[in-house]
Order: structure tokens, then sequence, then C-alpha cells
């Protein structure tokens, strides 16, 4: 039997390293339909092949959440670990300090990052640990179904339970107090933005801190939520509305020019204002940052963009006092001090 | 009257912060450099300056490491506990003390030696009297007991490392108390120290550092730490010696420490060098393993090479900070929640401190597990007498990794947690490698390390666990063995009560009944502790604790017909084990197993 002519090889487009974009992408997402998290990791995988970042150089790291399963769902040629809850920048550390080569990329939530493992990001920042810290901040817990993490804003109500009250912990403006070399925030559904500041944060040497707005479409619902259950009533599934999880489409993209505002109105109805910082913001200056934050906030809008950078901070490694290559690329030999090297350090508590 | 030479116990008595703890080595180093079998236990506060502190020296030419029973010779110097060490005392004691203090001597049964302590120290330098007064009891008791004047020069320029003035100074307040009791004090009791002619050459260390300097041997490249006492000595120790001997000529190092801001991080720092293929650890006490439990079971359930090492304090909770116990071994062993097991190494000298620092090192890289060191504070941060340490044997032992990608093509069908050995234990790929990148995680998984949670694939992780544990008993180090022809009664202890066994034996024989040891060393325990029950009449698990844990661990695995054949003797009171107590709580026992 004669082989079938090869059809035509379609062209497939490659990075300045010769990878298809398919070397970056990774397992089928579990999240819901439409969640804000499986964007962002669209936006990992565009901005790692984009940056032409060898796949196996990455070290994809989380804690424990929605956000934190989303390490299989890209860069599948990349080693990772789903650590435990809110601990994730110690495993980081501990990864870096034996071997500076890879580019750590963290994904956490905001139960990760302003509670549980709110101190472990403090001190991760206060060392420079050199990664990528991205923080997708929805306001829930959607794991355990919906309960308010403490960057809820005030005022804000999901499906079930009472309005916020208690004041939300703003970790780019703590961020930017604890002197982390790289701040910034973003939207999920602002993809372009997002990938710039991803690849511009890959780029840099420390900490760089994204904090992506993502919206959880089950659990941060309002009044306007009512509308699900129609939506539910209507496509006549008989599940408890608790348990029913709309499908729903991507948020669109979305694209503010520097300096503006636009409301987004999210899948349960309710609305976002997102702010693009303006043009004359100087990220060099912290407390031009801060001030953007603060007025921001002050509007009830959300100020995206790169807010604070400063690119002359040494890296944790840089204070370690270590040799050039990664320590785990020492011998063994080199590891272990010599026989001789015993012998005089007896011979020296003996006299 | 009759002399007693080497065979008596000396209780100091001062207040921390006072720099009495250096008088007290100066001694404990003289007599020791006089060949003189010496041990000095610390007592001291969790406090910084002010609180009762005691220091225990006893000399015993039978090599007794543990403190006597009692005091033969009180050195009093704070007010503080003044009557009730004095109270204390049995009748013929010799109580040397500061008659500056302005307390009572109220005792007419003991042998009384006033030494006007502050004013000698006074007339030397007024603004450090407190710091010179604690020599000048040195040298009241240098003269009494005949201590050698060359040794106590030795021991002094020891302890100052080459300070001229601080030696000179100290050379005259030491004089100063000689001559007082000279001229002022004739000597009416019966203890002197004779020099020995020590057969192998020993010097003193703790264990902390003892344990420092094996990791270096160990190769540690990350040590990630938070200050806990008795602990920090390890850690302190580690980063002392990394310019001696874990620098390249450029004076870079290779090995990396961290300060970590608790013990959780700690852990995490110690788990992600492991994972990245490098060797970490980290010193803490029982404090620091509670806060790290939830890494432990993630270190053991995705295998990840760290190494946790456990200087034991008195607990449960802060207990009491500076007093020594042996009561984490049952949290070391089960730590976590669910189903765990850990390879646990329990020293008990400080050339096994010294040989278990490398070694932990190399079973966490080859079980691809957490590994404990379980020391304690007597063991940690008293100094013992050592023959030196030895280089270790072999290479060190980096497990079952993948480096070569010809070597990873020529698996059959590779998985992360696939035992292709039939050892249980799994090989393992590097992040970095580009060789079997998967996504380590501590929730459920297959052979492949994806995400499942169906009953087989837990139950062939589960069990592979086990055995992969399990596998390691009769690799680690065995118990030592000291063993009577007659099998009456077998002792099986561990770690630090190694120094106080020799004389709880002497003891027990002295009614006639024979006694064999058995030191468990490391825990999955091997099959040899077995067989020493089977061998034995009656077996006596004896701890430093209140609930018999290390029984607990044994009746737990042993054999049911063995199960009523061991017995619990457990007792701490924070002291370092004391052979009387002990030896009277195993001769009870023993009474109630008879009847």
């Amino acid at each position: 039997m004669s082989e079938k002519p090869a059809r035509p090889a379609k062209a497939i487009k490659l990075n300045v390293i010769n990878e298809p974009k398919d070397s970056y992408t990774g397992g089928p997402s579990s999240l819901c339909p439409g969640c804000g998290h499986d964007q962002i990791s669209k936006v990992i995988v565009a901005a790692a092949w984009e940056n032409g970042i060898e796949p196996h150089r990455i070290a994809k790291m989380s804690g424990i959440g929605c956000s934190s399963k989303t390490p299989a769902y890209y860069l599948g040629q990349s080693h990772g670990f789903n650590t435990v809850h809110g601990r994730m920048p110690s495993v980081t550390t501990g990864a870096y300090a034996v071997n500076k080569d890879l580019l750590y990329l963290g994904v956490s939530g905001d139960g990760d990052s302003a509670s549980i493992g709110i101190g472990q990001l403090i001190h991760a920042i206060r060392r420079n640990v050199d990664m990528v810290y991205i923080l997708e901040n929805n306001g829930v817990y959607g794991l355990t179904k919906g309960q308010y993490s403490a960057t809820a804003d005030i005022g804000s109500k999901k499906k079930k339970g009472v309005v916020n009250e208690t004041q939300p912990i703003d970790l780019c403006a703590l961020a930017i107090n604890l002197g982390c070399s790289f701040v910034a925030r973003s939207f999920s559904g602002s993809k372009k933005q997002l990938n710039s500041l991803l690849k511009a944060a890959m780029s840099h040497r420390g900490f760089a801190f994204i904090d992506v707005i993502s919206p959880c479409v089950t659990f941060n619902n309002n009044d306007e939520s009512l509308k699900s259950y129609g939506y539910v009533k209507d496509n006549n599934v008989t599940l408890h509305v608790a348990d029913y999880i709309p499908n729903r489409a991507p948020m669109e993209e979305i694209e503010v020019p520097e300096g503006h505002y636009r409301d987004i109105t999210l899948h349960d109805g309710s609305v976002i204002r997102l702010e693009t910082i303006s043009e004359d913001h100087d990220p060099t200056n912290a407390v031009a940052g801060l001030s953007a934050l603060h007025a921001a906030d002050a509007d009830a809008k959300h100020v995206t963009g790169l807010l604070y950078y400063d690119g002359n901070k040494p890296a944790l490694i840089d204070d370690l006092g270590l040799v050039d290559s990664a320590l785990i690329d020492v011998d063994d030999s080199t590891l272990r001090p010599s026989r001789e090297t015993l012998d005089k350090l007896n011979a020296a508590f003996l006299s | 009257m009759a002399t007693i030479a080497n065979d008596f116990t000396i209780n100091i008595a001062t207040a921390n912060g006072t720099g009495s703890q250096s008088a007290n080595l100066i001694l404990l180093q003289s007599m020791f450099e006089m060949g003189i079998p010496v041990s000095g236990k610390n007592m001291f506060p969790s406090n910084i300056s002010g609180l009762p502190t005691w220091y225990i020296v006893r000399l015993s030419d039978h090599g007794y490491q543990a403190p006597g029973d009692r005091t033969h010779i009180q050195v009093l110097v704070n007010p503080a506990t003044w009557d009730e060490d004095l109270a204390s005392l049995e009748s013929g004691s010799v109580v040397i003390w500061n008659s500056d203090a302005k307390k009572e001597m109220n005792r007419d049964d003991i042998i009384s030696y006033p030494v006007p302590m502050s004013s000698l120290a006074r007339k030397i330098n007024p603004k450090i009297a407190k710091l010179v007064t604690n020599i000048v009891y040195v040298g009241i008791l240098a003269e009494m007991l005949g201590i050698d004047q060359d040794a106590l020069v030795s021991a002094l320029s020891k302890q100052f490392k080459g300070k001229e003035k601080a030696i000179e100074l100290n050379i005259t307040a030491l004089n100063l108390g000689r001559d007082y009791f000279k001229d002022n004090l004739s000597k009416d009791d019966p203890y002197v120290v004779e020099a020995r002619e020590q057969t192998t050459a020993k010097f003193f260390i703790d264990g902390n550092e003892a344990t420092a300097l094996g990791c270096h041997f160990g190769g540690v490249q990350m040590l990630a730490w938070y200050p806990i006492t008795p602990s920090s000595g390890i850690a302190e120790a580690i980063i002392e010696y990394i310019p001696q001997i874990r620098t390249n000529d450029e004076g870079e190092a290779t090995c990396a420490v961290i300060q970590a801001e608790d013990e959780l991080a700690a852990a995490g720092m110690v788990i992600g060098a492991g994972w990245a293929g490098g060797r970490g650890m980290t010193a803490t006490s029982g404090p620091g393993i509670s806060l790290m439990q939830e890494f432990i079971g993630l270190a053991y359930f995705a295998e990840v090479p760290s190494v946790f090492w456990d200087v034991n304090r008195v607990g449960p909770s802060t207990g009491l900070p500076t007093r020594t116990q042996q009561s984490d071994i049952s949290m070391l062993y089960e730590g976590s929640h669910g189903d765990t097991q850990h390879i646990v190494l329990i020293p008990g000298t400080v050339e096994e401190c010294f040989e278990f620092g490398w070694r932990a090192l190399d079973y966490s890289e080859r079980f691809q597990t957490p590994v404990f060191g379980l020391s304690d504070l007597d063991l940690g941060m008293n100094r013992w007498d050592c023959a030196g340490f030895t280089y270790p044997e072999q290479d060190m032992d980096r497990g079952k990794v993948v480096r070569d990608r010809e070597v990873f093509e020529a698996f059959e069908d590779f998985g992360r947690y696939l035992d292709v050995d039939g050892d249980g234990i799994p090989y393992r790929t590097l992040p970095g490698s580009g060789m079997d990148p998967i996504l380590y995680r501590g929730t459920g998984h297959n052979t492949k390390g994806v995400y499942s949670e169906k009953p087989h694939d837990y139950v062939t992780l589960m069990t592979r666990l086990k055995d992969k544990i399990n596998g390691a008993r009769e690799l680690l180090p065995a118990p030592i063995l000291r063993e009577e022809i007659e099998c009456e009664v077998g002792v099986i202890y561990l770690g630090s009560m190694e120094n106080t066994i020799q004389e709880i034996d002497d003891i027990l024989e002295e009614t006639g009944m024979k006694v064999s040891q058995c030191r468990v060393r490391a825990l999955p325990m091997s099959s040899q502790v077995e067989d020493f029950i089977r061998r034995h009449e009656t077996t006596i698990v004896l701890e430093i604790n209140r609930d018999g844990q290390l029984w607990g661990i044994l009746r737990k695995e042993l054999p049911n017909d063995l199960v009523t054949k061991v017995h619990s003797v457990a007792y701490s009171d924070g002291q370092p084990p004391r052979a009387r107590i002990y030896s009277d709580l195993i001769k009870a026992k023993l009474e109630e197993v008879e009847q």
C-alpha cells in the first residue's frame, strides 16, 4: 500500500528560540467555565512564549486554592510545586537559594496572599526573592464555596450572605510600602495590558508583584445573581442552585487607554470601574504609586498598570555570599570539606 | 581525715548574665586538662540577666557523666536561691559562700568556707566586680581541691582566646582566691582532685557544634532557621564554620543561610531546596516542629528530601525552655496529619551528633523523605568529651536522581512515583533538567504524579510509602547492644540517656541482677531491637518523658507475644537524668512486674 502523500505542513509560528506556542500550554482547566483565572493562564502561556523562555527553565509555584490549581493548566513542560496554603513563597525561596538559574513563576490567590500566607508574602518581598508573583484576586474563597477574603471591598456583596463591612487589604499598597521592586495591578480581562506587565515582570530581577483582579464567576455575585437563578430555571436544570456552576463565556477583551477609566460589567451583572494609570505616572516614585492607589480607592475605582518599579535593588541571591554557579551545580567533592580539613579541625580541638 | 579523690559533685549557684558561665567552663576545662573524668551541666533560666543559674560539675573516676545524687560542695553566690540551696544540702557538705551577700549561714552541720567574694573582686576592678567574683570562687575551689595552676591558665587562655588583658585580669583574680583560702581558711573537708593519665586524647565539645560540623561534612547547601532555644547553637555553629570550611578562594560560600520569619517558613525553604535538588536543613526544637507539621506531611507525601534537627526541650507548649527532655519522639515519628511515618536519627554522643549530621542528609536523599535528627538540650548544649570526629567513609549518597537524558530515555515508562526497583523508592528528575516535568503536589496522585482520587491510586501510593520507610529499618544506624550472658533484664533506652545508663546499670547490678543495654539510635527500629526483647526475660524501656513514647511505638510494632514483655519506665522533671531516680524506678517496676 502506498503511503498517502504528506499534507503540506501548516506553518507553525515559532518564537525566538524556535519553540511553538504548544510547548508552553498545559492540561485542560477544571475551573468554572469563564473563570478569570483561565484567562490569566492563557496570558502566562503567551507571555512565556513571546519572551522566548525555555519552558524547562521555568518553575511554576503555587499554594492552595482555585488559583493555585492553575499551574496544571499552563507550561506543561515546566516542573512545578503546588505547595501548602499560603506558603508558596518560602518553598520558592528555598528552591531559589540552591538554584538561582530558574525563572520562578508563583501564582497565588487572595486567601493565600492576604490571609494565611500574608507573612510569607511580606518576607519574600523583604528579601527580594527573584520571582514573579501573580495574585489572582477575586475577593472570595472559591474552593470552600464563597467566603469573603481579606481583599473583598467594603460594600461588596457575594451571592450568599451579608454585605462585606470589613476593611480590605490592598496588597499593592502593602508591596510598595515594603519596598517591593516591581508592583503592578491588572485585570484578567485586560489581556493586552497583563501580557505586557507579565513579560516585564519575567524580565525583572527581583520580586515582581502583579495583583490581577480576576472575577469569580460562581461565588462573588451580588443581587444581580438572581439572573443566574433565572438562568438555571430557564435551562430546566434541577440541581440545587448552590451546586450549579453556570457555563459562562470568558470576559471580553477590555482595553482602557492610559489615564482613562471604564466601567466593566461582570458576569453576574456587577460593575467594576477600571482606570489605567496615566502616562505621566512616574513608576520610580513610590509616593506617586501610593497616591494613585488611594485616589482610585476614594473614587471606587481600581487603578491598573505599573505602579512602582526599582531596577537597582539587589536580589536575595546577591546577599547570600555564594559561589557564582547555582549551588545544585557544585560538585559533591566541593560540597563536602576534605579529609585534611577534618584532621585540622580535630587537631585544633585537641590543642 | 581520709581524702575523697575525683568522686564528688560541685554545685555553683549564681545568677545568669553575671559571667559565671565563663568561670564555670574554665573550672571544668582545667580539671579535664588534668585528665580527670569530669562533666558539667548548665542549669540556666529562660532569661537574659538576673535569674538563678546552677552549674553542676561531676567528677567520677567511673566515668559517670550524670549529675550525682547529691551535692558535696556547694558554692553560694546568688542570694535569691541561698536558703533553698542551703536547706537541700546533706549534713557534712562543704559550702563556699559569699560572705558579702548579706545572707545568713544558718547551718552548723556543714563545712563552712566564708569568702568575701565581692570585696575581693572590687579590689581588682570595682567596675567589673560582678564578673570577677566568679573567678574568685574558681580560685578558692582550685586551692581547696588542689587544681593544677598550669591547667587553669591553659583553660583560661582557651576561654578568652588570646585576649591578653582578660587573661591577665582573670589570673590575678584566680590567685586572689587562692591566696584568700591559704591565708584565711583551713581545709577541713576530704575532697581533692587527682590528675589521671588520659589513655586517649580528648577534647570538650557540645552536641550542637558537633551536629553543625556533621552537617557541613554532609555538604549541606541551605540552612533555613528560626532562633529557638536549645537549637540555635546548631545554626550558629553552621554559620560560624562557613568561612573556614565552606568557601572557595574568593571567600564565596557553597552553603546558603536564611534566617526565616518563622518555623513554617524555615520548613518551606528546606522543602523548596530539596525539591530543587539541593541539601536543605533546619534546626529547631519541639515548638518549631509543632509549627512545621503541615509541611512535614507535604514532604512525606510528595517525597521531598528535607532534614530537620530537633533539639528537644521540655514541653508541652512553651514548657521549660531551658530544660531537657525526650518528649518529641512520637511527634517526629508520626508527624503531620494523616498516616505518616518518618525516619528519626537519635545520637547519644557528640561523635554521633557529627556522624548523624551528615548521614541525615544522605538518608533524606536516599529515601526521598523528611529525616529528623533528635538531640536534646542536655546533649546539645552541654560539653561532652570527644575522641575526635571520623571522616565519612562513603561518598555522599544523592539517591535516585536521573540527571542524564540517556538514562531517562532508557526508562520504559517513566513515572515520578513508580516503584521500579521494588524498594518503594521511585526515581526523580530535577526542575530545570527538562526531564519528566511534573507538578509536585500534596494532593493525591498516581504513579505519574498526576492528580488522582482513585481508590487504587491512593492505596498504591500509601502502601509504597509504608514499604519505603520500613525498608530503612536495617539500613539506619543499628542499636548499640551491651549484653550480659544471663539475659535477665534488658534496658532499652535512647539519646542522651547514654550518659547515665552505666551508672544506672551499676546501681541495679549491686542488687545481683544482670542488666543488658540496648540503645536505639534510629526509627523505624531495626529488628535487632525485637530480637533483644525476645532474648531477655523482662525488658524495660527507659525514657526521659512522662508517657513512655518509645515504649508506645514498640507496643504498636512488636508481635503480640512480645508486647507483655516490655515495660515502661518514663520520668522527667526537666533535670538531666540522675541515675538513682531511674534505677529506683526500674527496681519498683520490676517488683511490680514480678507480682
